[in-house]
């Protein structure tokens, strides 16, 4: 008795004993790795996959609906072995002489814990198309507003399917190519089962770097710090200096201001939410009558976000220049800002509804202002 | 026979893409067409030299296929020489030409 996989090729479901499946599995993997540098590679796979599915048909009849692993090897044997770019030699052997230097990197789809937000989904398929994270992130947010939600589900299923980069190869591998249909659904199967004590241990992990972070980031600016007072060379300072010490002070001045900048917006931000959500008032004003509750919750988030973003960015420069290392993507956040900004641009021209919004918007912010003046 | 395959394999691949253009030239073809043609002959190959191939010479546009519904199963991809496959083919023939007479004359 055997296992039986339903597969899909070019859209059409194939029943395959498990050895079968685990063949073409390989079969595919191997043509996938061959054809690594080819640019048409996704249209040839494509062809590859119809052909293997004409074949599977020609097996196949009303009594039989099941393809055998000795008719999937004659099937791929009557394939042959995908040729590359690379030279083959006379008949390659369809063994592991294949994914050998013609391979080429592959890139798979990993989550980055370690640039992670929530859980990494976005900075990994950031690095799998070679794109910003956070243009990755906004684009979920956009999609989740959109879609009423739906972009969420689509998180959390990515969440599930994709393996998280745990070894220095997996992390190599995540910017590095091919991930198919069927591979996430086994991920998802499999990772469905660990990810509850998974989830609990790496959140406590992550804690823990985050403190040790937290110290770091607090040692060297006490270093500094001690260092700006006595106003000469001392002994604390870091050992390695690829930063000139004059800046590192300066970086630490500003590292201290920009953290109490960014903290006293979070706190206003936060005040700001929470006293609109519980007394639906924000310090004595109260949005006209005829705006909907989650427009100005909306508008809090978007100013907090318009505001904050510069200093953080700044922040995150001055600590970087503080501890000696090179500014980590400050200008990552910048980039956020001006997609955010050109996606209200589009929503503007092209979407009446959201022209209104923004009307809307513009009048709650001038109501705020004129409380505030006056 | 079997030894003139193992022996010439290098000069047979070098050669599959003359074969190919030549196949395609007579007439639009899809890939079961041209597998069959080819399967007698010494330069019989398989899908998966085919398709890599098809797709090359997509690419350097010497062929371009077109979608064609098929009685039975998903459409099919009809492949046809291109004008510049055309030149190239022509190309690659009066080459062989003076191939051939090359050897025929250093026998002499």
């Amino acid at each position: 008795m055997e296992r039986v996989v339903t597969i899909n090729l070019n859209g059409n479901p194939y029943q395959l004993e498990e050895p079968a499946y685990d063949a073409l599995r390989a079969y595919m993997d191997r043509a996938q790795a061959a054809l690594a540098d080819n640019p048409d590679k996704a249209e040839i796979v494509r062809d590859l996959e119809q052909a293997i599915a004409d074949k599977c048909a020609g097996y196949l009849s009303p009594a039989k609906s099941v393809i055998s692993r000795d008719e999937m090897s004659r099937i791929l044997t009557e394939m042959g072995p995908v040729e590359g770019a690379a030279p083959e030699g006379a008949e390659a052997p369809r063994a592991e002489s294949f994914g050998g230097a013609s391979e080429g990197p592959r890139r798979r789809l990993y989550r980055i814990k370690d640039r992670a937000v929530v859980s990494g989904v976005c900075s990994g398929i950031g690095a799998y198309f070679d794109l910003d994270p956070n243009v990755i992130r906004l684009l979920f947010i956009l999609a989740t507003l959109f879609t009423s939600g739906f972009g969420i589900l689509v998180y959390i299923v990515l969440m599930f399917a994709i393996p998280s980069a745990h070894t220095s190869e997996e992390w190599a591998a995540a910017h590095g190519v091919p991930f198919n249909a069927q591979e996430i659904i086994d991920r998802a199967k499999r990772e469905y089962g660990k990810f509850a004590d998974d989830s609990a241990k790496s959140w406590r992990s992550e804690q823990r770097s985050w403190r040790r972070e937290w110290r770091d980031q607090q040692r060297s600016w006490n270093t500094s710090f001690r260092s700006w007072e006595t106003g000469a060379n001392t002994p604390a300072a870091a050992p390695t200096k690829p930063v000139g010490y004059a800046e590192r002070i300066f970086a630490g001045l500003f590292a201290f201001i920009f953290s109490v900048i960014t903290a006293a917006f979070l706190i206003a931000f936060l005040i700001a939410l929470f006293s609109y959500l519980t007394t639906g008032a924000i310090l004595g004003w109260e949005a006209p009558n005829d705006v909907p509750y989650w427009l100005v919750l909306l508008i809090i988030c978007i100013v907090y976000g318009a505001v904050a973003t510069p200093f953080a960015a700044l922040r995150r420069t001055s600590y970087a220049t503080l501890n000696g290392r090179r500014d980590v993507g400050a200008a990552d956040d910048f980039i956020v800002l001006v997609l955010a900004a050109v996606a209200a641009w589009f929503a503007w021209v092209y979407v009446p509804e959201a022209r209104e919004l923004m009307e809307q918007s513009y009048i709650v912010v001038r109501d705020f202002i004129t409380h505030w003046t006056n | 026979m079997s030894d003139a395959n193992e022996q010439f394999a290098g000069l047979r691949k070098g050669l599959l893409e003359f074969a190919i253009l030549t196949v395609v030239s007579g007439r639009t073809v899809y890939v079961g067409d041209i597998l069959a043609t080819l399967a007698p002959t010494p330069f019989a190959t398989q899908e998966g030299t085919l398709y890599p191939l098809l797709s090359k010479l997509r690419r350097e546009e010497y062929v371009d296929y077109q979608w064609v519904e098929s009685g039975q199963g998903p459409p099919r991809k009809y492949y046809q020489l291109t004008d510049k496959g055309a030149a190239r083919l022509e190309e690659l023939a009066a080459y062989w030409r003076h191939l051939t007479t090359t050897f025929e004359n250093l026998g002499r």
